[in-house]
């Protein structure tokens, strides 16, 4: 177990050094002065300007400058944003826990749905609710988030008025800031008013979560029927059938925890569409996380921003990545020795 | 009393050219404490008909017989779930590829003591859980594997094919069954393993007066622990009797074929000639041939051959052919003579 966490926390190196090799190089491409775009100081000064290019070591060779660069981001300086001019990495202390806390929720949303329901449909292999469940399916892949989003808040905010349509809690509780992850901070907080802000806060996660899990679940409910099907008619499957178990017995202690190792690689990669998502949902719900931040980023081409958020957003995914790496490997015996780390 | 009693058993296929008849017709009895073989090419439905006994089958097989008894109890009146319950708390099976049968993500430990039912225990359920690993430890002993700790608690791909066929022995012993179906047990080890397997279950078969049924394509090897052998080709009854009987005056022509074909039970044959085998191969099952299915490969085929054979016994020696080995009564030679001549 030591040397797989080994090759995986190597992967993890080498992978954010070629991120970092990247989103170094978009300095160089973006228009205006490298060293600009480094920092995001737009109005700086001809000292503070000369200061940086000795910061950046601009006057070296380009593998100097990586490596200036690259030390720069270690000490956590991502630079200034160039249209509000404050630091990036104050900015993405406070947006990023939202957007980690809205795209958890609506993995697990996607994942206690979509599974189930894969695995009822492949029970019932060609049966009326097989087809049912992949018709629903097939329907719910092909709606667009965007279109969903407006009409989920149309319905159920302004028609029904069940659910709150924007923000991620009501003004009216102060919560203290100090992980960053609203539900914790609630929870950590001596406020009289706790459980109040608690279900606020829940009302106000429910749409988009559930907007954003829509389409990882279509795809979760197709990949555990397909996986749950090839492990019904696997050999040991018949096998517990002649040792005399019943089919319930047979689903819950064989069939569900290989169908789910067979899952749970692709969750890792659906996460990073799933984040995706995310950031479109964000700007429609007003949701204050970094996906919209970059989003407004980009449209107010703030090069600096793009740059670190691009760079924060790859690496979160990544160790979404390496965790389903490790849950594979709790679950699956036969992983555990695998040579590389792929 | 015959343990398991089926007359005329047929296996339909669903195809999307319409039913194929996989098992045509296909008797089989097995008494109390008998070790018996089931031989046949590849692919003529033996393990189709093992699993069809045991109810094992997928959907889109479907099983229907003439007669279906267990132990005197007409199976076919029963519900498929009572049918299930009652045979597999009787009948356990051992199929081939056991690495394959084992789940692959769960300790040989818990499967071995999943396959316990809890009628077995008496006492408390306190007391339960050290009852169970201690049955399961016997069952382990049973089978002949010493290193019990060791093996509980590992998964199955750390173990040897053999040792996973043990197990598995071991798991279908759990709920002490009186029969025994051994699907080719031995169909991917090498010939020790084979042989240690196979002497496993005669001593099952002597011991603890188990029946079992052992399924090959391996005529030869059968003969040194089967009592009884039933033949079948491509999904067709072909020869029942006794081991002796099957082996040494085999009277249809396909077993003729298939006890030649093995080098120690021809020693005429000169050194280095060509072993004698039929031509051709065995029917895939879209283009089955009518009537008795050996019929383009027979040496002895003649247009009667059309029509299905019925089976004929000759002391327990049955035989399905209408122009089996031996040497018939005059009457009977004309008789078939006429029925020749009226069809030509």
């Amino acid at each position: 177990m030591l040397k797989f966490t080994f090759r995986r926390l190597s992967l993890f190196v080498f992978t954010m050094l070629v991120l970092t090799l990247l989103s170094f190089s978009l300095s160089f491409l973006f228009p205006g002065d490298t060293v600009i775009n480094h920092s995001g100081q737009i109005n700086a000064t001809p000292t503070e300007l000369v200061q940086l290019n000795k910061a950046y070591q601009m006057d070296k060779g380009l593998f100097t400058q990586y490596v200036a660069y690259v030390s720069h981001i270690l000490s956590g300086d991502f630079g200034q944003s160039m249209a509000s001019q404050s630091p990036i990495r104050d900015e993405i202390i406070e947006l990023l826990p939202a957007t980690i806390e809205l795209s958890l929720v609506a993995l697990l949303v996607a994942m206690l749905i979509g599974i189930p329901l894969g695995f009822i449909a492949a029970i019932n292999h060609n049966k009326v609710s097989d087809n049912a469940i992949l018709s629903m399916a097939m329907l719910g892949y092909s709606i667009p988030v965007f279109w969903l989003g407006l009409l989920a808040i149309l319905v159920f905010s302004i028609g029904l008025g069940w659910l709150p349509s924007a923000g991620q809690i009501s003004l009216l509780f102060e919560i203290e800031l100090v992980t960053g992850i609203q539900f914790i901070d609630i929870l950590l907080s001596d406020s009289p008013y706790k459980w109040q802000a608690f279900s606020d806060a829940s009302a106000h996660i429910i749409l988009p979560a559930c907007v954003v899990a829509l389409a990882p679940a279509t795809i979760f409910i197709r990949l555990s029927r397909a996986a749950m099907i090839e492990v019904l008619a696997t050999s040991y499957i018949r096998a517990a059938r002649a040792k005399g178990l019943s089919f319930k017995q047979i689903i819950f202690r064989h069939a569900i925890r290989n169908a789910l190792i067979q899952i749970i690689r692709h969750v890792g990669l659906q996460f990073a569409n799933l984040v995706t998502l995310a950031m479109v949902t964000e700007v429609i719900f007003s949701w204050p996380g970094i996906g919209r931040w970059l989003i407004e980023s980009i449209a107010q081409r703030d090069y600096t921003a793009i740059q670190s958020g691009l760079l924060v957003l790859s690496c979160f995914i990544f160790i979404i990545h390496i965790l389903t790496d490790f849950i594979y490997a709790a679950l699956n015996p036969l992983a555990r020795g695998n040579k590389y780390g792929s | 009393m015959n343990l398991l009693d089926i007359r005329n058993l047929s296996i339909e296929l669903d195809t999307p050219s319409g039913r194929v008849l996989a098992v045509d017709k296909v008797s089989l009895s097995i008494k109390e404490g008998e070790f018996r073989g089931l031989v046949g090419e590849s692919g003529s439905g033996k393990s189709l008909l093992a699993q069809a006994i045991i109810g094992v089958l997928e959907d889109k097989w479907h099983v229907n017989a003439d007669r279906f008894h267990w132990r005197g109890i007409d199976l076919l009146r029963l519900t498929l779930a009572e049918r299930r319950d009652l045979l597999c708390r009787d009948i356990a099976m051992i199929f081939q590829e056991p690495m394959s049968c084992l789940d692959p993500t769960t300790l040989i430990g818990e499967q071995l003591s999943e396959a316990i039912d809890d009628s077995q225990f008496t006492g408390y359920f306190w007391q339960r859980k050290k009852q169970r690993k201690e049955a399961v430890i016997k069952l382990l002993h049973k089978v002949g594997i010493k290193k019990h700790s060791q093996c509980l608690t590992s998964y199955p791909h750390q173990l040897t094919e053999a040792i996973c066929q043990r197990v598995m022995i071991a798991i279908a012993l759990a709920r002490q069954p009186i029969l025994l179906i051994a699907d080719e047990p031995t169909a991917t080890m090498e010939n020790t393993n084979q042989g240690q397997i196979f002497r496993l279950l005669a001593n099952l078969n002597q011991l603890k007066n188990m029946s079992i049924l052992l399924i090959s394509h391996d005529l030869e090897n059968l003969t040194h622990w089967t009592s009884t052998i039933t033949v079948m080709y491509s999904g067709q009854f072909v020869e029942a009797g006794t081991t002796e009987q099957i082996f040494n005056k085999p009277m249809h022509p396909y077993t003729r074929a298939l006890v030649d074909s093995s080098t120690k039970a021809n020693l005429q044959i000169p050194a280095k000639s060509r072993l004698i085998t039929l031509p051709g191969s065995i029917p895939i099952l879209k283009h089955l041939p009518i009537g008795c299915r050996l019929g383009p490969r027979c040496p002895r085929a003649q247009k009667t051959c059309v029509v299905a054979p019925k089976v004929t016994s000759f002391h327990g020696h049955k035989v399905s052919c209408h122009f089996p080995l031996f040497r018939e009564t005059r009457r009977k030679y004309m008789q078939k003579q006429q029925v020749v001549k009226g069809t030509e």
